[in-house]
């Protein structure tokens, strides 16, 4: 053992000195976790503000409770008043530019037609307009959601004063009979409790993928420095040496291994600093970090033992690493995507380094186990078939 | 002539790689295939849970998988739900507490919960399950008022509210369309990421093979090359033709293979095949620029991964450049920095807006700036390169 410590450490220093080392472990992964961070912030903090025509035709009562009493009231919504529908056309039906909002624009216009307040008052069929701008479907949607909920709250109104006449058999002041209705708390309520959860950030997410995505180059050179010690001749004098093949590798094994934990958790320790990355509680973090690299270390073993120069291997670890990364969703995020893609990325360590970590935000540290057995796995199995036919593979 | 034979056997060892050669064809292609897919189940999945299937329960789920925006799908448990939830598989939940017709027709009140993405951007699925809650719970509401006046017990009075909502037209809402739809939400699933595949794997591919470059340095060929007589600009040409022609095969290779396999619209197609030519100039100057100042074909490589897929991030072809100009006028400034986002920018002119050679023009001016500013300090330091190399 004291002699895989020495090749080990050979192969460390060797790794100190080697820039390209440096570039592809840290340099990488850091830089495209900060350019994510800068490209994802302004999604984060985009507000939406939509300036919203009304067309009140109407001016009864009822009309008034909607614009000034709902629509006025809303935040992100600068309301314009306008007198006909056609200066209100003018406004929505032009061309725009998404999320802008000039002076002689609207994204969406709402039309009260005349006899509204009446008409709601009444049995008969009341229809509310809303003309939407193609470009602007968010805003023009806030619009669509904000008359329909009034619509809604309307229908509810009337059959709540339907029914209080019905059971009375005669007639009441339907318009404040209607207001009380109105400040009567509805029986079944929607509350919002996503702030109770725990979401890992898009820019956790980010470092998190190019962490593991880039620890699938960086643990190479334990394989493809046996190549490139066969290539040079030192392998040859390593194997006459009396050392038994296998300490050959577990030297070769550990170096990578230091490389690939020491690599990640530098990467862990920049990004919390320099981009307020949350990666969770250390035991947790560290086991899924220590899983993922031997999950590297065995994809790369079983590749490099069927590589003829270290080129090839590297080669051929770099294209199963992009595609496992990519499937894994480490650039894009594919869970949403449903169907066989949703399942075909578990196929990846990647997917379950990320699965682990996003689970790890909002649970206790035994949640990993599940993640951390499944990189374990693809990296004992894969690395086992490997590690088999490196060993044959050890001559001169 | 001889600069030619350089770059015939340049390409050939570039195409004697496996590895470079599923990057170069396959790659972006199984890439635009897997966005392509993703981007396609654009319909928001919503999680539902509910413990017991009575009436009020099933009405409330027949409504909310009447919506066009979201997919419901049903959970045994909250914390299923929650997880899925905070896993990002689903865009949100509602929970359903446990005896809810029940609490709701015994007079009681009962308050549903909904978990949401907190990084969802715009057009929350939230609003659309609280107002169909909302409208379910209006005949509630007639009766719960019904009963609070002492008119009626709330059995009755939701029975009467049954009846009066079934004579009762509803007010309604019409929607109507204006405008104009934005032109780059009229591209195909597959458009957008073709582009953007195309000019990622095109700059990075090409970049790679500096370590070429730098490998024939390295390995004293430059320097046979030049005991012949060879001048050193022959050598340089010989260099970035390969260089040049790799790239235009990669371009117009998944050019012509998304076109085929996904039927992207790439626009005018002798249009689209100059932008590639312009991209690929600028691609194949950055690489004899790396081939020029790497060290060794080792740092080549990985400086070639690092900065083309940081370039690539950065201009655009990761996070679309048009939803980078509407959020943010710096990242959008930004990525100009990049050849990148010139290229995505002729592309986009080309296709969303259908505009011709004279559009592009502009975009096409900036990428050849790139690629004469590359080749110049590429040349200058290859030549001093070389001519050490000769000497030592």
């Amino acid at each position: 053992m004291r002699i895989a410590w020495a090749i080990a450490i050979n192969d460390l220093k060797q790794r100190l000195r080697d820039r390209s080392a440096y570039i592809v472990g840290l340099v990488a992964p850091l830089g495209l976790a900060v350019v994510f961070g800068f490209v994802l912030a302004p999604a984060q903090n985009f507000e939406v503000d939509a300036k919203i025509g009304v067309v009140d035709l109407d001016r009864g009562p009822v009309a008034e409770l909607f614009v000034e009493g709902t629509l006025a009231q809303q935040p992100n919504v600068e309301l314009v008043r306008i007198d006909s529908v056609d200066a209100a056309m003018a406004l929505v039906d032009t061309e725009v530019t998404p999320f802008s909002a000039d002076e002689d624009i609207a994204h969406a216009v709402i039309v009260i037609p005349a006899g509204f307040s009446d008409d709601v008052q009444s049995d008969r069929p009341v229809v509310m307009e809303v003309i939407a701008n193609e470009t602007s479907d968010v805003e023009a949607g806030m619009a669509v959601a904000m008359t329909q909920g009034f619509a809604s709250e309307m229908s509810s109104v009337r059959v709540a004063v339907a029914t209080v006449e019905e059971v009375m058999q005669q007639p009441v002041d339907r318009l404040a009979t209607g207001a009380e209705v109105l400040i009567t708390e509805s029986p079944a309520a929607v509350v919002d409790v996503t702030a109770s959860t725990k979401q890992l950030a898009p820019v956790t997410y980010a470092a998190a993928g190019m962490a593991v995505f880039f620890v699938f180059f960086t643990v190479q050179f334990g394989v493809t420095s046996i190549l490139q010690e066969r290539h040079d001749g030192t392998l040859a004098r390593l194997l006459v040496a009396p050392i038994p093949k296998w300490v050959i590798l577990a030297g070769k094994s550990i170096s990578a291994f230091v490389v690939g934990v020491v690599s990640v958790a530098v990467l862990v320790v920049a990004t919390t600093f320099l981009l307020d990355a949350e990666w969770g509680p250390v035991v947790g973090v560290g086991a899924l970090i220590v899983a993922a690299v031997v999950a590297a270390m065995g994809i790369v073993a079983l590749v490099g033992s069927f590589a003829k120069t270290a080129e090839q291997a590297g080669g051929l670890a770099t294209m199963l690493g992009v595609v496992l990364g990519f499937l894994g969703g480490t650039f894009f995020d594919v869970s949403q995507a449903g169907g066989w893609l949703a399942d075909a990325r578990f196929v990846a360590p990647h997917a379950w380094f990320l699965r682990g970590l996003a689970d790890l935000s909002a649970g206790d540290a035994a949640v990993v186990v599940v993640p951390v057995l499944a990189m374990l796995a693809f990296g004992l199995v894969t690395g086992a078939i490997g590690m088999v036919m490196l060993r044959k593979g050890l001559r001169p | 002539m001889k600069a030619l034979a350089i770059a015939r056997i340049n390409l050939i060892r570039h195409f004697k790689d496996p590895g470079i050669v599923f990057q170069t064809f396959l790659l972006p292609v199984l890439i635009v295939v897997l966005l392509g897919a993703t981007s396609g189940a654009g319909t928001a999945q919503v999680g539902f849970v509910a413990d017991q299937s009575d009436s009020l329960i099933a009405e409330l789920r027949a409504a909310l998988a009447a919506s066009d925006t979201f997919d419901l799908a049903e959970y045994g448990t909250a914390d299923e739900a929650v997880r899925a939830v905070e896993r990002g598989e689903l865009q949100g939940a509602l929970i359903v507490p446990g005896g809810y017709e029940a609490t709701l027709r015994g007079g009681g009140n009962v308050t549903l919960e909904f978990v949401g993405r907190t990084d969802e951007q715009i057009g929350g699925v939230g609003t659309i399950v609280d107002s169909v809650v909302k409208q379910q719970a209006t005949l509630l509401r007639a009766a719960r008022f019904a009963e609070d006046r002492g008119l009626a017990t709330f059995q009755t009075a939701l029975e009467t509210a049954e009846g009066m909502q079934s004579t009762l037209p509803p007010v309604q809402v019409e929607v109507s369309m204006a405008g104009e739809p934005w032109k780059l939400a009229e591209l195909g699933r597959f458009d957008l990421w073709s582009q953007n595949m195309l000019v990622l794997f095109m700059f990075l591919t090409t970049l790679q093979g500096a370590s070429a470059i730098v490998a024939s340095r390295r390995l004293g060929v430059t320097q046979r090359m030049l005991s012949t007589p060879t001048t050193a600009r022959t050598v340089i040409v010989g260099e970035g033709t390969s260089r040049l022609v790799v790239a235009l095969i990669q371009g117009a290779f998944v050019l012509l293979g998304t076109w085929l396999v996904f039927d992207v619209s790439w626009g005018d197609p002798l249009t689209a095949l100059i932008i590639v030519v312009a991209f690929a100039a600028v691609a194949s100057g950055a690489a004899m620029l790396l081939g020029a100042l790497a060290k060794s074909d080792q740092q080549a490589g990985s400086i070639a991964l690092a900065g083309g897929l940081v370039l690539a991030a950065l201009g655009g072809a990761m996070y679309p450049l048009a939803v980078m100009e509407l959020l943010s006028d710096t990242v959008y400034r930004v990525a100009h920095v990049t050849p990148h986002a010139w290229a995505l920018e002729a592309f986009e002119e080309l296709t969303a807006f259908g505009g011709g050679l004279v559009d592009v023009a502009p975009f096409l001016g900036v990428l050849a700036l790139y690629a004469l500013v590359f080749y110049a300090l590429a040349v200058w330091r290859l030549k001093a390169v070389m001519r050490r190399t000769a000497h030592g």
